[in-house]
Formats: C-alpha cells, sequence, structure tokens
C-alpha cells in the first residue's frame, strides 16, 4: 500500500445542469487522495458527495478543473475503469437472474466458464447470499438488491470501490455484513471511498473523514492512520 | 353470417390463400423493417438535439400518415414512368411489402426511440462502472429493451396487416398474386358477397385481438 495521491482534483467545477449558468453542485480548490485510502465522505443532502464518487470514477466530467487518476484524466483513463467501480445508493440490476448480474461484473476480466462460475458463487457467499444465483432481479428486496450489486461490484476484482451510501437500504444484519466485506476488502489494501450517514460505518473503518457541505470542503480529517 | 363462419371453418382453400398471403406480407415488412428501424430508434434515443428532434418530429407524423398516401407516394416512384418504374414491381407482391415496410418502419423507430430514451440512466453508468465492453453493452441494451422490442414488432406488423391503401395501390387487388385481407374485404362488400368479407374480417379481428394481446403481455412493466 502507498500514500502516493493517484487520485488528484484541481479547481474542480461540477453541476448537474448542461450550461455554465447554476450554483455548482461541486466546487473543490484541491484535493488528493492516496492509495489505499479509506475515506468517509459526509455531509447533507445535496453537498455533493454522489458527484464526487461519479466524478472519481470517470462517470461524469465536470465542466471546470481536473480530476487526475495517476496523472491521467479520470474519465478517459483506461487503468481507472479497469480498476474502479462506483455503486448506486440504489443499485440497478439488470434483467436477468442474480447469477447474470454478477457475471456481467467478470465480463471485463476475461474468464473462462468454470473460474467465472466460480467467481460469482465465491462473491454471492462472501454477501450472505449463496442460493440466491437463479433468482430473478425482482424478486429481491432493497437489501438483498443492495447486497447483489455489492457482491456484483467485487466481482470485478476491482481494488477502488466508490459507494454511495452502501447500507441505505440494508437492515441491520446486512449492514453489518456489508461493512464486515468492505473492512476485508481494506485489508487487502483496496481503496475505498464512501458516502454515508452512517456514522458508525464511517468510523468503524474510515481513516480519513472528508465533509462536505454545499459543494465544497469544510473539513477533512486527512490520514488518520 | 353462418356462411361466413362454414367459410372459414371449412376450409375455403382461396378464403385462407387470402389470410395466409396477408400474413406473409405481414411477416416479411415487419421482419424488413427491423433492422432501419431500430437504428432508427436507437439513433434518436442516443442524445436529444435540434437535428434529432425534427427527425423525431417527422418520424412521429409517419407513424399516423394514412395508408392511402404511403401508397400513392411509393406508386409515384415504382409506376411506369416514375424512377423505379423500370424495376417492374408495380402489382406485385414485393411492391406491397416494400409499401408496408415504410408503413412498420417508423412505428418501429418510434416505440424503439421512446423505449430507450425511458431507460434508467443508472443502467448506462452501471455498464460503464462495470467495465462492459462494447458488444456486453449491445446485450445487455437488447436484454433490457427486449420488451420493448418486442412490443414495437407485433405494434408494426398489426399496423401493416390491418392496412388497405397500401396493398390497393401498390398490389392492385390481383386475384391469386396480391388480394390480401382487406383488400379483399372491400372488394367483396362493393360486389355484395358479403359472406366472403365477413369471414376475412372475422380472421382480420382474431388476428388483430391477438396482437394486441401480445403487445399488453410483451408492455414494459413498471415494477423494476
Amino acid at each position: 500500500m502507498t500514500d502516493s495521491p493517484f487520485f488528484e482534483i484541481r479547481d474542480l467545477d461540477f453541476s448537474w445542469d448542461a450550461g455554465r449558468e447554476g450554483r455548482p453542485a461541486l466546487s473543490i480548490a484541491s484535493l488528493a487522495l492516496g492509495e489505499g485510502q479509506r475515506v468517509a465522505l459526509v455531509g447533507p443532502n445535496g453537498s455533493g458527495k454522489t458527484s464526487l464518487l461519479k466524478l472519481l470514477n470517470g462517470l461524469t466530467v465536470p465542466r471546470g478543473g481536473s480530476i487526475l487518476f495517476e496523472g491521467e484524466t479520470a474519465w478517459s483513463s483506461a487503468p481507472l475503469r479497469k480498476r474502479s467501480v462506483y455503486l448506486h445508493q440504489h443499485p440497478f440490476l439488470l434483467a436477468g437472474t442474480v447469477s447474470y448480474n454478477v457475471g456481467f461484473g467478470c465480463g471485463r476480466l476475461g474468464l473462462g466458464r468454470a473460474e467465472r462460475e466460480d467467481r460469482i458463487t465465491r462473491s454471492l457467499a462472501r454477501l450472505g447470499l449463496a442460493g440466491f444465483g437463479r433468482r430473478r432481479h425482482r424478486a429481491l428486496s432493497g437489501g438483498e438488491a443492495q447486497r447483489v450489486a455489492l457482491a456484483r461490484a467485487l466481482a470485478t476484482g476491482a481494488d477502488i470501490l466508490l459507494l454511495d451510501e452502501p447500507t441505505a437500504s440494508a437492515d441491520r444484519e446486512s449492514a453489518a455484513l456489508i461493512a464486515r466485506v468492505l473492512g476485508e476488502e481494506a485489508e487487502r489494501g483496496a481503496t475505498i471511498v464512501i458516502a454515508t450517514h452512517e456514522t458508525a460505518l464511517a468510523g468503524g473503518f474510515a481513516n480519513r473523514t472528508i465533509r462536505l457541505e454545499a459543494g465544497t470542503i469544510v473539513e477533512d480529517t486527512g490520514t488518520t492512520e | 353470417m353462418n356462411e361466413a363462419f362454414s367459410l372459414l371453418l371449412s376450409g375455403d382453400p382461396e378464403t385462407w390463400a387470402i389470410v395466409g398471403r396477408s400474413l406473409r406480407f405481414s411477416f416479411f415488412s415487419t421482419i424488413l423493417s427491423l433492422a432501419p428501424g431500430l437504428a432508427l430508434g436507437a439513433w434518436l434515443a442516443r442524445r436529444d438535439d435540434r437535428g434529432r428532434r425534427f427527425v423525431a418530429a417527422i418520424v412521429g407524423a409517419l407513424t399516423a400518415m394514412p395508408t392511402v398516401v404511403i401508397g400513392l407516394f411509393v406508386y409515384g416512384f415504382l409506376s411506369r414512368s416514375g424512377p423505379l418504374g423500370f424495376f417492374g414491381l408495380l402489382y406485385t407482391p414485393a411492391a406491397v411489402v416494400v409499401g408496408q415496410i415504410l408503413l412498420a418502419l417508423p412505428i418501429v423507430a418510434s416505440l424503439v426511440w421512446s423505449g430507450l430514451s425511458r431507460i434508467d440512466p443508472r443502467f448506462h453508468e452501471t455498464v460503464k462502472t462495470l467495465g462492459a465492453s462494447g458488444l456486453a453493452r449491445l446485450g445487455a441494451t437488447a436484454r433490457e429493451g427486449a420488451p420493448v422490442l418486442a412490443g414495437a414488432v407485433v405494434a408494426a406488423f398489426g399496423r401493416v396487416t390491418g392496412e388497405v391503401g397500401v396493398a390497393m395501390m401498390l398490389g392492385g387487388n390481383i386475384r391469386f398474386t396480391t388480394r390480401t385481407m382487406t383488400t379483399a374485404i372491400a372488394l367483396d362488400a362493393s360486389k355484395g358477397e358479403f359472406d366472403r368479407a365477413v369471414s376475412l374480417g372475422i380472421a382480420l379481428l382474431v388476428i388483430a385481438l391477438l396482437v394486441n394481446f401480445g403487445v399488453h403481455a410483451l408492455r414494459p412493466r413498471n415494477d423494476r
């Protein structure tokens, strides 16, 4: 694990409006995230947490400034696409079975059939979903869907996890399971950025907390370990 | 009415030949309209700009265009003195299929466009963040839009099966060659031969009902 700023944000100006008018959803003069950091993004609704996660994943493009991943522009960086995955607060499951969804996550790894099946089974088991493979996406509760989406994200082999309220729809038991799995990912050196309102989740494994308000950073604890 | 039913139930060869021909024309025109209709619908759904909105307005207008107008338009091209007259297609099954493709295409394009535009934005972000290749993304989109596509096919098939203008103007209602259910109904009714007209009307009604059941069965559900 290194502490080099492989994510680097400079003079970021982002708005969900296509034009240049209107209040920016996010405005960050400077921010660096190191590899292996476990960052909790906290702040009220609308403070820019989701926008920041999507920008870090290269899913959206800012209207000004830059986001660099290992020196490359984030939204066009192939290594970032390969190494990172973003999880929605209300995850979207593709039409099909749970296995199809988790298998879709392995697609980019170019695995053989047996390896792929093995990976699906292991990912589901980690999230307490053994035996769920043949269930349709519509037949899942909110908490189960969230765990399936996390299993799908983990199946990609990504070591940069950008998670938006990963326990939002989960009951206490599921939330504890998700927290445990994220702890395991952190231990193996994954970089994890979580937007959360759950202070327990934030405090449980994060070694850095960034507080956002109205699209700006108002507090950054820096790495605490 | 009894006579009409008995024409159908007794397997009257000419009546059933007309039904079969109509379905054949509709099948080919629907199938052949799929590729261009899908491509056009997908293109329209990709982005929202002024050029696409203009094309979308034309496609929308074409879905409601009276079939005789389409028939007249194609007639102008296929008639002996028209720019495509040298093909000698007028009053052949091919001419009917060409005209019906022009009827089906805007329906397919418009339904595909509207279906793809309604796909949850999280879908696109999800396949992107999971690093799906172009092919995997296309497969996932087809899977996600399958009910929409199936509904478009059924609706297009229904439109061409029930039309009369194109079949009459471009096919000429020639017995054993281009006579379809709708043109035969028009002819038989004008000749006072109501039994055949009613029997074909019943067949058309059954097909229309089946098509509509198909549309409802394949309509995208809102429970995702």
